[in-house]
């Protein structure tokens, strides 16, 4: 589960039947700043590199666009929250009303995977 | 399992029916050997009480479900202890350096070189 913020929508004008009436929603997911506050991987515009961090999920709780949401990955959070037949593996899992991330505890930004 | 360090904490009142009364955490990794997103943290249900700062063991997959009460939970990482003391033997450095990624501005607060058997 990681913290991402919705950045738009995706509609599909012909799509899977099991995707039916599903609502799917374009989340960046984000990495904290030094101060501790949010900042968009995907947040450099729509010619970066890192637009390909961003993830396409499903979302049954109605997710506005600049809201900062949960967001679960993989086969089996997309079976116990959506059920089986919906072909994805991000869902929309909480719509966070805040976060606080202490930036003493979190000292540089950069990302050593 | 992974050893990570709560830097903060995450509040949501809209969310996913299972996951109502669940204390959520937002946990840096020291060590990430499976990174499936490109970012530096992960959420992770808080089952022990751990306070914000405190290093944690976060159990990744499956069994982080099943410590939840109820293994339909939608949870993909628990944490599963707070960490009193990490003991790493000096025979794991090559030239004073870790040969795994622990970088000298981010490292477990209870971390302990040793020297020789502990």
């Amino acid at each position: 589960m990681i913290l991402g913020r919705v950045v738009g929508s995706v509609w599909g004008g012909k799509e899977a039947a099991s995707l039916g009436v599903s609502k799917l929603v374009l989340v960046s997911p984000v990495k904290f700043a030094p101060d501790g506050k949010p900042i968009e991987v995907a947040a450099d515009g729509p010619d970066s590199p890192l637009t390909a961090g961003l993830k396409i999920a499903i979302d049954q709780l109605g997710a506005g666009v600049g809201e900062y949401v949960l967001i679960g990955h993989g086969s089996r959070i997309r079976d116990l929250t959506v059920g089986a037949t919906l072909p994805t593996k991000d869902v929309l899992l909480a719509i966070v009303d805040s976060c606080y991330v202490d930036p003493a505890l979190f000292p540089d930004a950069e990302v050593q995977p | 399992m992974i050893l990570g360090r709560i830097v903060g904490t995450v509040w949501a009142t809209r969310k996913n029916p299972k996951l109502e009364d669940l204390k959520l955490a937002i946990v840096r990794p020291y060590f990430w050997y499976d990174p499936s997103h490109d970012v530096d943290h992960l959420i992770a249900v808080d089952q022990v009480g751990a306070q914000v700062g405190q290093d944690v063991l976060v159990c990744v997959g499956a069994p982080g479900r099943w410590v939840a009460g109820d293994y339909r939970c939608p949870i993909e990482a628990s944490i599963m202890a707070i960490i009193d003391e990490v003991r790493i033997a000096s025979e794991s450095l090559s030239d004073g350096t870790p040969r795994f990624a622990l970088r000298e501005s981010f490292k477990p607060t209870t971390l302990q070189w040793t020297r020789g058997r502990t």
